[in-house]
């Protein structure tokens, strides 16, 4: 699944990242586009705080895995 | 206009013996302080008596004071002015922009902090210049580390800007900035200090011995001095009801506003609060029309669209950031009114 981002600004990425995830069942994957400059520390701060993965797989790419409800 | 609720805003009011004192001090602070005569002869013991007493409170020499006009000029005077082509200002990455501004045109090393704010001083050379920030004025994280060996780097630049008298200059210190509003002073107004032992010099175009076109407003400076000596009084008595509304504020958001994220403390005046999930500029937006301003670091608030670099550095949440600032006159009442309004605001926004 991929998550386009782009264009979009804080918080929204992040918002619809947490509505996508919702329903999904854990060990689940998508990569998420984002250009937003917050986007990179605050998905950094959101996998601290909510306890899923975020890698950065490329320029403005994230790789996320739900780890936790 | 006296609001009825309080601001939380980084600039404090006026204290009120400078407030008060304004009229009179501007009555007999026309004259040139450096000329001959009567009215000259007087401004001139105004002048000295403000040197003396910031020199009493900062623990500098009042043959060290400088007054700026520009406040943030000190940042180009502390660190230009202990800099060559041989020397390498090191810095750290969350310092005060204008530090970054200056650190553009040199050899520069920026040194990155760890969660907790705090610097670990790698081995530093002769050739380095350092610049030191007591108090982040976003967070109020303290830096407590310190270089190995202070007296061998070729300058240390203070920055003192947020922690004003609260906490004291460092020994080996070359240059060190205040701001005036640190402690209830007018704005406008800047404490930079030459240590007598530094090696430095003007990096401003000039012909004689002074340190800045200047001059900088004599009132001002005479109701800073009344200021900072009211402030410092009020601090002592203040300081123990400033940091348990900082804990209350602290343990209200943790426990009863979910999604938060608390930037580590410091400074007890100081508090930064990022909030999952919602957007900065209406939550800002939203405190304000309901009586409270506050300060924000994310991104969607500021003016280039950047989220706060102190908050990055930090690995704290940027979106939903507020800055909350702990002024002398604030009451336990009032704070807790305002925690529940905001976290109220909080739920409605990400109900939305």
């Amino acid at each position: 699944m991929i998550l386009d981002c782009l264009g979009k600004r804080c918080p929204l990425p992040i918002i619809e990242l947490a509505k996508a995830l919702a329903d999904k069942p854990i060990g689940f994957t998508l990569t998420l586009l984002s250009d937003d400059p917050a986007s990179q520390p605050d998905l950094i701060a959101w996998s601290r705080m909510t306890g899923n993965s975020v890698e950065t797989s490329g320029a403005n790419t994230f790789q996320i895995t739900k780890l936790a409800n | 206009m006296v609001s009825i609720t309080p601001s939380f805003q980084s600039e404090p009011r006026l204290h009120d013996a400078a407030r008060m004192a304004l009229p009179h001090i501007f009555e007999v602070t026309w004259p040139d302080p450096s000329k001959l005569g009567a009215d000259s002869k007087s401004a001139a013991l105004l002048l000295n008596e403000a040197r003396e007493t910031f020199a009493s409170h900062l623990g500098i020499r009042t043959d060290e004071i400088h007054f700026l006009g520009e406040p943030n000029l000190g940042f180009h005077l502390g660190l230009s002015g202990l800099m060559s082509s041989q020397r390498r200002l090191v810095y750290s990455n969350i310092d005060r922009m204008e530090v970054f501004a200056v650190a553009e045109g040199h050899t520069s090393e920026m040194l990155e902090v760890d969660p907790n704010g705090q610097i670990n001083f790698p081995e530093l050379m002769k050739d380095d210049v350092l610049a030191l920030q007591l108090c982040n004025r976003e967070t109020g994280t303290i830096q407590n580390g310190r270089p190995k060996s202070p007296d061998l780097l070729a300058g240390l630049f203070v920055d003192a800007t947020a922690s004003g008298t609260r906490i004291k200059l460092p020994a080996n210190w070359s240059t060190a900035l205040w701001d005036s509003t640190a402690w209830g002073g007018p704005s406008g107004l800047g404490v930079f200090a030459v240590s007598k032992s530094a090696n430095w010099s003007n990096p401003l175009p000039h012909l004689d011995g002074r340190i800045n076109p200047g001059p900088a407003s004599l009132a001002l400076i005479v109701a800073s001095a009344l200021a900072i000596d009211s402030w410092v009084a009020d601090e002592k008595n203040l300081a123990a009801k400033i940091a348990a509304i900082n804990s209350e504020i602290r343990s209200y958001i943790s426990s009863n506003i979910p999604d938060s994220d608390l930037a580590p403390g410091g400074a007890d005046h100081l508090i930064s609060a990022s909030f999952l999930y919602v957007n900065a500029e209406q939550l800002v937006t939203k405190l304000a029309d309901k009586g409270y301003p506050v300060d924000s670091g994310s991104a969607c608030s500021s003016i280039n669209m950047q989220p706060s670099h102190v908050l990055a550095a930090l690995g704290v949440l940027t979106q939903g950031n507020i800055r909350l600032t702990i002024h002398h006159a604030i009451t336990f009442e009032e704070v807790k009114e305002f925690l529940e309004v905001l976290s109220q605001t909080v739920s409605e926004l990400r109900d939305k």
